[in-house]
């Protein structure tokens, strides 16, 4: 199995259960999991530290997910690139579609198995099973 | 050497006129919406107008100061306006509505919440739940565990479980263990119904 020592995954929700859901999931996974309640938190962390894979719930606080993707892939710096999962209760097609024109590289709709996102946070990660 | 104010009375006044605001809040410049927009709030029939211009603004900050004088002026009539737009397509404006909403005087929602809590949008349940969140604990609770009961939706279930896991009274206790039967084969409400609990009678066993 390829290493994922060292990659680090920043979990945007407001949710604190989904936090610690995905947090224990790619913990025991061997990732390094970072957290933000909001888009604006979020952000805020990124600027100080970049990380390897942002995940990101739609409806929050303070700056929304489609926001926080619009606000990231503006900025002039590094995380412009950071790939960005969007993990939403919102399932309908223009859901998606939003999520993709604001800057989603994938979209998966909650609940999730533990394994699923492990799972696509690998690949996205870069990371062969 | 001294800071001289320069006045800006000539410059940044806002029309007082409430068609000319309503002019000023069309304008291609995002500064003098933002001038109307603070304007109108205050303004007989400005709510209206504001509730109007959001639906196509797309500037942050103009939409922040609608939201916050909505929000300030916590007016039934700017209640009614943030409740629809619960049902927004867009997710900033369903946020901005929900942080409003949030920050308004817990009586102005109370009556409110049950008729949304039994919406028929589940992504309305769903985002009342939040607004639950901001209610007295015992009220909260029977609120959660009530939706919880009869809620098929898991995303709605688990917005409860989070609300219950953070506020949540013992009273919830007997519905969430009921739920952890109906929910066994669900990896994600299954977690969530553990902790929910566990912090429950955490809290209860600090408390004693």
């Amino acid at each position: 199995m390829a290493d994922v020592t060292g990659k680090r995954i920043l979990v945007v929700d407001d949710a604190s259960l989904i936090r610690l859901y995905y947090r224990q999931a790619l913990e025991a996974a061997g990732f390094t999991v970072e957290e933000a309640l909001n888009g604006l938190e979020a952000i805020e962390k990124l600027l100080l530290e970049p990380v390897d894979l942002v995940i990101v719930d739609v409806n929050m606080p303070r700056m929304d997910g489609m926001t926080f993707l619009k606000t990231l892939r503006r900025q002039g710096s590094p995380i412009v690139a950071i790939p960005a999962l969007v993990t939403s209760t919102e399932a309908a097609p223009q859901d998606l579609d939003a999520a993709r024109a604001a800057g989603a590289n994938f979209y998966l709709v909650k609940p999730l198995a533990q394994d699923v996102l492990v799972q696509y946070v690998r690949l996205m990660c870069g990371i062969s099973a | 050497m001294p800071l001289v104010r320069k006045s800006t009375a000539a410059v940044d006044a806002p029309p007082a006129d409430v068609e000319e605001l309503k002019t000023a809040l069309a304008s291609s410049r995002p500064d003098e919406r933002w001038q109307a927009a603070r304007a109108l709030i205050d303004m007989p029939g400005g709510i209206a107008l504001l509730g109007a211009g959001l639906a196509t603004e797309a500037d942050i900050r103009v939409r922040e100061v609608i939201f916050s004088g909505i929000a300030r002026t916590a007016t039934p009539e700017g209640a009614a306006l943030l409740l629809q737009l619960l049902r927004s397509e867009d997710a900033s404006l369903r946020s901005g509505a929900l942080d409003a909403l949030a920050a308004m005087p817990a009586d102005m929602l109370a009556g409110r919440l049950p008729e949304l809590l039994y919406d028929e949008d589940p992504d309305v349940r769903l985002l009342a739940c939040e607004l639950a969140r901001g209610m007295p604990s015992e009220d909260a609770t029977q609120l959660m565990a009530d939706l919880l009961e009869r809620e098929s939706e898991p995303n709605v279930c688990a917005a409860t479980m989070d609300v219950l896991a953070e506020i949540g009274g013992p009273q919830a206790l007997p519905v969430l263990q009921r739920s952890a039967e109906r929910f066994a084969s669900s990896p994600f409400l299954a977690f969530a119904i553990e902790i929910a609990v566990k912090r429950i009678k955490t809290t209860l066993d600090s408390g004693r």
